[in-house]
């Protein structure tokens, strides 16, 4: 029976794990425009301004293995190689892993015994939520006087979301806040740990009958990727032929151990299957008993098709990841250690090297006539950058999208560097571009605004868009500067870097 | 507990309830002993009386509504009022809705945030609706313990609000 006291029991939580989310979209994973709803009585003006400036809008060409086309703010920039990349070409790498709920970093072999989940931290089965250890207190025996009775805590699991609690199943509420709740075992785990033992040992036979014959015939005939079958794939496997292969982590065996043979019996099949019950087809099926394909497969071991029977799993790892230019093997980004922080160490993303494009307002387009679409330039680099731009040749092979004719001011364009000062400084006099009101529409510190002229060529045209190229001054910081003769100021090189451009202007006016 | 007197016609408060001068209460609305109405909640009885058990919980912007079925207008006749009916120890959490006039809700529901009910049932006991978009059921083993938050609301609610008067109650002007 329930007293009156119920509590919650936090496990050194932090204040909140929106962090987690922060370090997700600046990694760019965060793939489609936000999910946010907007009432419908006040979507009218601020909605569509709104969508202007969603980032899909405007998007950059990554002449990768593959050529894809995403918005700057999720691509990458690798300096030493000056070109663009994408998530898709580079290769990502597992940093550390840590709980999402309690934020406890844990080392990688460690995370590989607990199978990737947290020892604290438990999921609700229902709805996957974070469960919570709430107490209450229940009379109980003293030990010493059986028949006076004193108050004792007693925990148990519950859900905020769903209102799930581990009584629902039949766990009995334990008297320790935490460390005492045990996950069911799974009947098949002897039979699945030497089936697993007998692979590896398998592979490392095969391995190493495989590295005897390579280094006997010197030829490397084999993709180093054979020898570690049931491994990990490593950076190393992939790229450097010819080096000596690191061994399975942790659980392998050692060279020279006694290698003992295992046997397994092969899987048996029966005939005769468990029969259904009597009143399967008659018994009316109680819906809320009956569990979602959802919570029934994540519990592989048992999926069970009951709700009584959906016990609570401890909680999944995420893991931080860093990013590799496949090319010349640099570091493109680096998170922090640390699970609470959501920094990097390095962080080569795109928008900070490349100047970016933006749509501010549309005019309604109509089908052949031309009208003028002011867009936006920002510079996110401390010095002045030349942008020039240029329509799309006859034949380019990057235009496949576009709908529209374009014009673009043929004019070379100036924006100022970022000065993160600029605001505070009131004696600054502000630089004098000359620029021609025809093509610049307006400039602000780092940004500009600028026209171009746009002729759709499509009749029903519910998407048009345009695509053309722009081409900037990058200096490149990373470069080793050659100190000149006279000792003066060494400027980094500018080179000029091109960039394929598409916008999306949405549909013609009715 | 003393209230402040701003009267709401037909709206029959028992003593002991908390119901707080900012929630929306109009037509024929009857609300239990020890129920708690948030400020912003909305209960509105436009087609036919809402009577509210005991020790229901109903927090900011829900939203509980008896109102009249779509393709009947509200002057034709023989359209009876139809009593909605709320049963005792239920939760409405933040933004839910609770509409049409055949829905009967009986004991220990707990209606999560943004969830809607506008079916026409008579909601089992104990159960939960939780989840966006769609509704999802679970039938908890029992009730949960609203007690605990009904006694702190009713000490710590009328400190910071003013509530509506009780049919009973002396309007004693604090």
């Amino acid at each position: 029976m329930d007293g009156c006291g119920s509590f919650t029991v936090h496990h050194k939580r932090p204040p909140f794990s929106s962090a987690v989310r922060l370090f997700q979209a600046a990694s760019g994973d965060i793939k489609t425009s936000s999910a946010v709803s907007v009432a419908p009585d006040s979507a009218s003006l601020c909605g569509e301004m709104a969508s202007l400036l969603q980032p899909d809008r405007a998007v950059y060409l990554v002449r990768g293995e593959k050529k894809i086309r995403a918005p700057l703010s999720q691509l990458y920039f690798c300096r030493y190689c000056s070109e663009l990349r994408s998530l898709e070409c580079v290769s990502h790498e597992v940093d550390s892993h840590y709980c999402p709920s309690c934020l406890e970093n844990m080392p990688s072999a460690e995370a590989k015994l607990k199978k990737n989940r947290c020892a604290n931290c438990f999921d609700c089965p229902c709805c996957m939520h974070t469960l919570s250890t709430r107490a209450t207190n229940i009379p109980a025996p003293l030990p010493d006087d059986p028949t006076k009775t004193a108050m004792k805590k007693a925990y148990y699991l519950a859900c905020g979301f769903c209102r799930w609690t581990s009584r629902d199943v039949g766990m009995a509420d334990k008297s320790v806040a935490s460390g005492g709740w045990q996950e069911p075992e799974n009947p098949h785990t002897q039979r699945i740990n030497k089936l697993i033992e007998y692979y590896q040992q398998l592979a490392h036979r095969e391995k190493q009958e495989r590295d005897r014959k390579k280094l006997a015939r010197r030829r490397q005939c084999m993709p180093l990727a054979f020898s570690e079958k049931y491994g990990l794939g490593t950076r190393l496997q992939r790229q450097r032929s010819g080096a000596p292969i690191s061994s399975l982590a942790g659980l392998s065996l050692k060279e020279g151990e006694d290698q003992k043979e295992i046997t397994i019996e092969p899987a048996q099949a029966l005939d005769e299957v468990e029969p259904l019950p009597e009143d399967c087809y008659t018994r009316p099926v109680s819906l809320p008993e009956v569990t979602t394909l959802r919570q029934r497969l994540l519990q592989p071991d048992f999926q069970p098709a009951g709700a009584s029977q959906l016990h609570p799993r401890h909680k999944h790892l995420l893991m931080k990841r860093s990013l590799r230019c496949r090319k010349c093997e640099h570091n493109l980004s680096k998170p922090e250690f640390n699970p609470t922080s959501i920094k990097f160490k390095i962080q080569l993303v795109a928008v900070s090297y490349i100047p970016e494009v933006r749509i501010m307002s549309i005019p309604n387009l109509r089908y052949m006539k031309e009208s003028q679409v002011l867009l936006t330039l920002t510079n996110p680099v401390e010095n002045i950058t030349h942008v020039t731009l240029a329509a799309c040749e006859e034949e380019d092979p990057d235009d496949i999208n576009s709908t529209a004719k374009v014009i673009v001011p043929t004019k070379e364009l100036v924006l100022a560097g970022k000065d993160a000062a600029a605001e505070y400084d009131e004696l600054a006099e502000p630089q004098d571009f000359q620029d021609d009101p025809d093509v610049v529409a307006f400039r602000k510190s780092n940004k500009i605004g600028f026209f171009i002229k746009v002729i759709p060529q499509k009749e029903e045209d519910a998407d048009v868009t345009v695509s053309f190229k722009i081409r900037h001054d990058f200096r490149n910081l990373a470069a080793p500067i050659r100190p000149t003769e006279e000792g003066a100021e060494t400027t980094a090189e500018a080179i000029w870097l091109t960039h394929h451009v598409e916008l999306r202007l949405g549909p013609l006016a009715p | 507990v003393n209230m402040i007197c701003v009267c709401s016609f037909s709206a029959k408060i028992a003593a002991g309830a908390v119901v707080c001068v900012e929630s929306e209460i109009r037509g024929d609305v009857t609300i239990g002993a020890r129920t708690v109405v948030h400020p912003k909640a909305r209960i509105i009885a436009e087609a036919g009386p809402i009577i509210i058990g005991e020790g229901n919980l109903i927090e900011e912007q829900a939203l509980i509504i008896n109102s009249y079925p779509e393709n009947i207008m509200p002057d034709t006749e023989g359209v009876e009022p139809k009593t909605m009916t709320i049963g005792t120890n239920n939760v409405f959490e933040v933004g839910c809705a609770d509409l049409g006039r055949n829905v009967i809700l009986t004991s220990g529901c707990i209606i999560g945030a943004c969830c809607q009910i506008n079916t026409c049932e008579a909601v089992p006991e104990n159960t939960v609706v939780y989840g966006s978009n769609c509704i999802r059921r679970v039938q908890s083993e029992k009730p949960q313990p609203q007690t605990l938050q009904l006694d702190f609301l009713m000490k710590i609610l009328p400190n910071y609000h003013h509530l509506k008067k009780t049919v009973k109650g002396n309007s004693t002007p604090v």
